[in-house]
């Protein structure tokens, strides 16, 4: 397989990446479609229009998994829910600012001038992207478990526990030595071009 | 950078043009503007070379050195940390 042009890796990494645009923004779309409707239906149930049992049974048929280990009445599964919006929130819109600047990495590398400032500042962005989906995943755990904690009054149990994913953290790592390495790059291609 | 390129001195005392200097020196009239305007970030040592067998001169007179206020603080600086 070739390196560039029709049918080459880059080619079909592009493909990949054009696919995972759309994807994202119409997971987007539907997290936001989402997130509405259950705003809408919980506000409803507050006001009395809509009868809690109605919330509580479509609460129960959704599975979630955060850091928080919760046992306590399930009136206050709502925060649980909210939480699942913001991070799949966090992830899609850091998603789509990661596939953005790979795309526009691509693009730069099948011009053949892969050394250029920008593209470091594109790898940067993405290692920053990756490490604000992490560190809002921690942050938005550990806020649900004090929200746990101060709604419910009947001293239910809420435990919180942070869980560091080893192949995330050493992806934000790798990512850091490489957007330097393509700074260090660009500066070298730069000196080059203006060395008569 | 306070490496000065003082070609159009040089250039006017030979009577000579930039496209000429190009011509007899080998280096794309591009690259002598670079150098000429003060935006090349190093020269070749052939470069140099061909620049002073052709303008008849060394190299000391198409280069000097001035530097602004950050240069003289920081060889200040060194002079008071090799001390």
């Amino acid at each position: 397989m070739r390196a560039l042009g029709k049918g080459s890796i880059a080619s079909a990494v592009k493909a990949v990446l054009d696919v995972a645009r759309w994807g994202l923004w119409l997971a987007a779309l539907l997290l936001t479609l989402a997130a509405l409707a259950y705003i809408g239906l919980l506000a409803l149930t507050a006001a009395g229009s809509v009868n809690p049992a109605l919330l509580q049974d479509l609460q129960a048929h959704i599975h979630l998994r955060p850091n928080v280990e919760y046992r306590g009445p399930p009136e206050v599964s709502w925060p649980v829910i909210l939480w699942a919006f913001a991070v799949g929130g966090v992830a899609i819109g850091g998603g789509i600012v990661i596939v953005g600047r790979l795309r526009r990495l691509f693009e730069g590398f099948s011009s053949g001038e892969p050394f250029r400032k920008e593209y470091a500042g594109h790898l940067r962005v993405i290692w920053i992207a990756m490490l604000t989906i992490e560190l809002s995943r921690i942050a938005l755990s550990a806020l649900l478990a004090v929200m746990l904690r101060l709604l419910d009054h009947s001293n239910g149990t809420v435990s919180f526990g942070i869980s560091l994913d080893l192949t995330t953290w050493l992806s934000i790592f790798v990512l850091i030595v490489l957007a330097e390495v393509f700074r260090e790059g660009a500066r070298m291609k730069e000196e080059q071009e203006l060395t008569v | 950078m306070a490496i000065r390129v003082t070609l159009d001195r040089i250039l006017i005392e030979r009577r000579m043009s930039l496209t000429d200097l190009s011509e007899r020196v080998g280096v794309t009239l591009a690259n002598l503007s670079i150098l000429k305007t003060g935006k090349a970030k190093a020269i070749r040592f052939s470069t140099l070379n061909a620049l002073c067998r052709v303008l008849e001169c060394q190299p000391g007179e198409i280069l000097s050195f001035e530097p602004g206020e950050g240069e003289i603080e920081l060889a200040e600086a060194e002079t008071e940390a090799a001390e």
